[in-house]
């Protein structure tokens, strides 16, 4: 299975055009969020108000995200939407964005989880106004981190997202929430500071004239430097996705953030970390990614193996979701470390259906712990005929996150594997072995809490609210429907897209670019044999 | 005209004097004194705008004594723009006297004034030590004992800052600083350069309150009045390190003399202070150990002795004189720790951004003003290969930055103390026009100091520029 890049035209395309389409994605939701804060909402009066403008803000981001992923040239390797204004000339920073395919998909990605973040968190009575602005201006500083192209902005938009999410987890988690915030901000801070050493090296050895991606990145580095900045990235990247063994901030972050936090950090804010190994140490670093290729194998398949078996042991079902959530980290990683086409491609759409697969999963267990009043795995048990619509999109969740066909992450999967069985035969049949063990987890989660005869212990049990069977199915829709529709629905009887170009299209853009490192020249293939 | 320059200088003595007069002889009709900091925050501001228009002329005075350059220009706009924004934004209802709490501010800004525009050594010191003064009578209008410990140990920063520029003068021939540069040409480092440069290093760490020498100012800064602690913790350690960057920058044909020094300083000081703001819980000793944080990183950028360092320092200098001078003028009384402060979000929405904000910058969180100073720092630090300073900074800074969200959490997340329970240390800050505008001048200065902030990085490079760096 390849991406093929097409050029036919949806329907509605070229309806809408801004200089700044990306500039709104990021500054659209900081806007809204500080005018959510200040204002007035004496004793909660407007407290139904604020959820509501904080849903349809994320409403128009994800309108403006679809006309431009609608509008995007799938077959243009270069990057779209761009912006360039200087900003600090002196050291060589410029407000520089844009997007090319794998950029597109981790917009759509943050779009779909900001959308289901805020109906997740429908339910939050205390302090309505700061907990939706602190959440806008995490969606905000993810979406920057996505389309940043000046390495400066990227780092401030990467280290942004940390005070809000820690805020969040400390003001509306659950009992353990102060340890779980520390850690989160322990974790992600040392990761932070892994990139700011690795871009600040980038820029001293380039000269220190700029810290635009285009050139740090475009620059050849000596194999000494490549190693260097690359395990700076790796170490950065292995806090946010998270890989084993920088992972101590998941378990207690996810579990004791409220829903809708638990959503963003484990659906988007944590796919920043491999979305930046793509770009950096496979998009940039041949040489290291040549060498560090086996290390980013065992370390695929030490995350996948070690989420699986912490998931079987597990005796709290939010603890199961979140060490469940590591698992398609290790799958997308496994992608990258196999440095082939075909490999990078199925991280790239890892990098979307794993982030939607990770945000249901650890959605969904958090739902269950809430609809059923605890989270004991040990009280849970034969929930299916009391909570049908959870049940059913529980059973998804799974499927979706082993890959079963009809989901869309059984097409990344396929692609990773079949790439990395070629180039990291050892990591992908560990990482293989890894996802078996996550099989047999989560039949024993399912069997237990939905199949299991009933427990007359439990507290009462009541099914899903409007609003958390809306943002589970938007989550798992989303997954069906690239599943169902890889290259997107068709006027009948023509070629010509009906309102979707096609998923696994437009996010092809600019991946034969990243993969040209790992490809043999037409003219040398011959000569190699 | 060509004397419209020292118009700010003029303007801010000639208010400073006036009020103190005013306050010791009762001019003041009561029902005026109302309006005092309203027309003295606005009298600062014009100074700022003359600054601004008449300063960027590049001229000396008095045989060389002042020199009006970029440099100048950007260290006193950054000090009067702080001095305007303190007194609009001081809770003046927490404060111990009206008059001299308005007049010391004034000379505090004033010392930091005659620093940065001084061409010689005496006039370095005396800029340095009128601003260190005006802080000492902050404090001891509210602890006479803290005072005196400020001042004894003032006393000895002034003694470690004399010897070690009579050192400088008896190597060089020269007070002059230009001079001392031109000397310094064509000598090779020597012990008898290296010895007068630590006396400097450490008096000028004393005075500024940088870890590990802040165990004295740091107890007097936190026992003061509100702007007295902004003094103490601010304008105080900005006028050292005004001076420090002029002297590093006429030490700079020979930085051996003084690198080593600079870098453990600046490593004592961003790691010391990132881990003891985690360590403290009240608000404003949170505050001061960030500041000697962000203090370590202007020491950091002064260690790469090249131009972009030292524009760094300076740009991140402006960063830091706002935010440690006004910060705890904005926390008010707080002296009731963390409870004081608790829901202030919910109470005083407007106080809790500023002082949010100005904890943020101090720890150099992203977007403010603080993170862009430190990342140009940082940028410096990778340009000069120093990835080890580098390194220990960034440590600092996560541990700021995890100490500010322990406070924030208690500003925004946790529920206000009720009012039978607050006693006077706790006291809700009063609510007035001018504080309002001042809290909110100092969030829109916070939050724009870095996204509009390449004409101010460009005055902070000509600046490097004017002292003679390439």
């Amino acid at each position: 299975m390849t991406l093929s890049a097409i050029t036919q035209q949806s329907v509605g395309a070229g309806i809408f055009s801004s200089a700044f389409l990306l500039s709104i994605l990021i500054w659209l939701p900081v806007i809204v969020a500080v005018g959510i804060a200040i204002m007035p909402n004496p004793r909660g009066r407007y407290d139904t108000l604020i959820k509501q403008i904080a849903f349809f803000a994320n409403l128009v981001t994800m309108f403006i995200l679809f006309i431009a992923y609608n509008q995007f040239e799938n077959f243009l390797p270069t990057m779209q939407y761009e912006e360039k204004i200087a900003w600090l000339p002196a050291i060589g920073v410029t407000y520089h964005l844009g997007v090319d395919g794998p950029g597109i998909a981790m917009l759509m990605l943050s779009g779909l989880v900001g959308i289901a973040s805020v109906l997740a968190s429908i339910g939050i009575r205390e302090r309505v106004r700061t907990y939706f602005a602190l959440l806008l201006l995490a969606q905000a500083s993810v979406n920057g981190a996505i389309v940043a192209r000046d390495m400066f902005v990227l780092i401030l938009f990467w280290g942004a997202s940390i005070v809000p999410i820690a805020l969040l987890i400390l003001g509306w988690g659950g009992p353990r929430r102060v340890g779980a915030a520390w850690r989160l901000v322990g974790y992600w801070g040392l990761g932070t500071a892994a990139l700011a050493v690795g871009v600040l090296a980038l820029y001293a050895v380039t000269g220190g004239r700029t810290f635009d991606m285009d050139t740090l990145l475009g620059t050849a580095q000596s194999p000494r430097i490549q190693i260097g900045v690359s395990i700076a990235m790796i170490v950065a990247g292995a806090t946010r996705l998270p890989l084993f063994p920088l992972h101590g901030w998941l378990r207690d972050a996810l579990a004791e953030a409220p829903v809708g936090v638990a959503v963003v950090v484990s659906g988007a804010a944590s796919r920043l970390g491999a979305f930046l190994l793509l770009r950096v140490v496979i998009g940039a670093e041949p040489a290291a990614a040549h060498l560090l290729s086996p290390v980013l194998a065992a370390l695929a398949a030490l995350t996948v193996g070690y989420a699986a078996l912490a998931a079987i042991r597990s005796v709290d079902i939010r603890h199961a979701g979140a060490y469940l959530a590591m698992v398609p980290g290790g799958i997308t990683l496994l992608g990258l470390a196999a440095i082939s086409p075909l490999g990078i491609a199925g991280s790239v759409l890892s990098l979307f259906t794993g982030g939607l697969a990770a945000a249901l999963i650890a959605g969904v267990c958090a739902t269950v712990a809430e609809r059923a009043q605890t989270r004991s795995l040990l009280l849970l048990s034969g929930l299916a005929p009391r909570m049908p619509n959870i049940a059913w999109i529980f059973l998804l969740a799974a499927f979706a996150l082993l890959g079963v066909p009809v989901f869309a992450s059984f097409a990344s999967e396929v692609m990773t594997f079949f790439g990395a069985f070629k180039t990291q035969p050892i990591g992908a049949f560990a990482v293989a072995i890894g996802l078996a063990i996550t099989a047999v987890a989560l039949a024993a989660l399912l069997g237990r809490v939905l199949f299991g005869s009933p427990n007359s212990d439990a507290p009462g049990v009541s099914d899903a609210a409007l609003g958390e069977t809306w943002y589970l199915g938007i989550l798992a829709g989303a997954l069906l429907w690239i599943g169902l529709f890889p290259g997107g629905p068709k006027i009948p009887g023509t070629d010509t897209p009906l309102f979707d170009p096609g998923f696994v299209s437009q996010i092809a853009a600019g991946v034969s670019d990243i993969t040209s490192n790992y490809t043999l020249p037409a003219s040398a293939a011959p000569a190699a044999q | 005209m060509r004397y419209a320059v020292l118009v700010p200088e003029a303007l801010v003595v000639a208010l400073a004097v006036a009020v103190l007069l005013a306050g010791r002889f009762g001019w003041m009709p009561r029902t005026s004194r109302a309006y005092l900091p309203q027309v003295t925050a606005l009298v600062v501001l014009v100074a700022f705008g003359i600054e601004l228009w008449a300063g960027a002329s590049v001229t000396t005075y008095f045989g060389g004594a002042l020199i009006q350059d970029r440099f100048a220009l950007f260290a006193k706009a950054a000090a009067l723009l702080t001095a305007a924004i303190a007194l609009a934004a001081t809770d003046w209802a927490a404060e111990d006297s009206l008059h001299i709490g308005i007049a010391m501010p004034l000379l505090s800004a004033f010392g930091v004034m005659v620093a940065a525009s001084a061409g010689d050594m005496l006039g370095l010191w005396a800029g340095l030590e009128l601003a260190a003064a005006a802080a000492v009578v902050m404090v001891s209008l509210r602890r006479p004992d803290l005072a005196l410990r400020l001042l004894l140990v003032g006393g000895v920063a002034t003694g470690l800052i004399l010897f070690g520029l009579a050192f400088l003068y008896a190597t060089t021939g020269n007070s002059d600083l230009s001079a001392i540069r031109d000397v310094l040409a064509n000598r090779a480092p020597t012990l008898a350069l290296a010895l007068p440069m630590l006396l400097l290093a450490a008096g000028l760490a004393v005075r500024a309150g940088i870890a590990p020498f802040h165990v004295a100012g740091l107890p007097a800064g936190v026992g003061a009045s509100p702007l007295g602690a902004g003094l103490v913790v601010g304008l105080t350690a900005v006028a050292a390190g005004t001076v420090a960057i002029k002297l590093v920058t006429a030490l700079i044909p020979i930085p051996a003399v003084y690198m080593l020094y600079a870098d453990v300083l600046a490593a004592v000081a961003m790691v010391g202070g990132g881990a003891a703001a985690l360590a403290v819980r009240s608000p404003r000793p949170r505050l001061a150990y960030l500041a000697v944080g962000q203090l370590g990183w202007v020491t950091a950028g002064l260690a790469t002795h090249y131009r972009s360092g030292i524009a760094a320092s300076l740009f991140l200098l402006g960063a830091f004189a706002i935010a440690a001078t006004c910060g705890p003028a904005l926390l008010g009384r707080a002296e009731g720790g963390e409870p004081a402060i608790a829901g202030l979000g919910a109470v005083r929405p407007v106080r809790a951004a500023g002082i949010g904000l100005a904890m943020l910058s101090l720890a150099g969180a992203p977007p403010l003003a603080g993170f862009f100073g430190e990342l140009t720092v940082a940028a410096a630090l990778a340009q000069s290969g120093n990835f080890v300073l580098l390194g220990l900074g960034l440590l600092g800074l996560v541990m700021s930055i995890a100490a500010v969200i322990g406070t924030l959490r208690v500003l925004y997340i946790q529920s206000p103390l009720e009012e039978a329970r607050r006693g006077a240390a706790a006291a809700l800050p009063a609510v007035t026009g001018l504080s309002t505008a001042g809290a909110v001048a100092f969030c829109v200065v916070i939050a724009a100091y870095g996204v509009f902030g390449n004409p101010i990085l460009g005055l902070a490079d000509q600046g490097a520029e004017a002292l003679g760096l390439r």
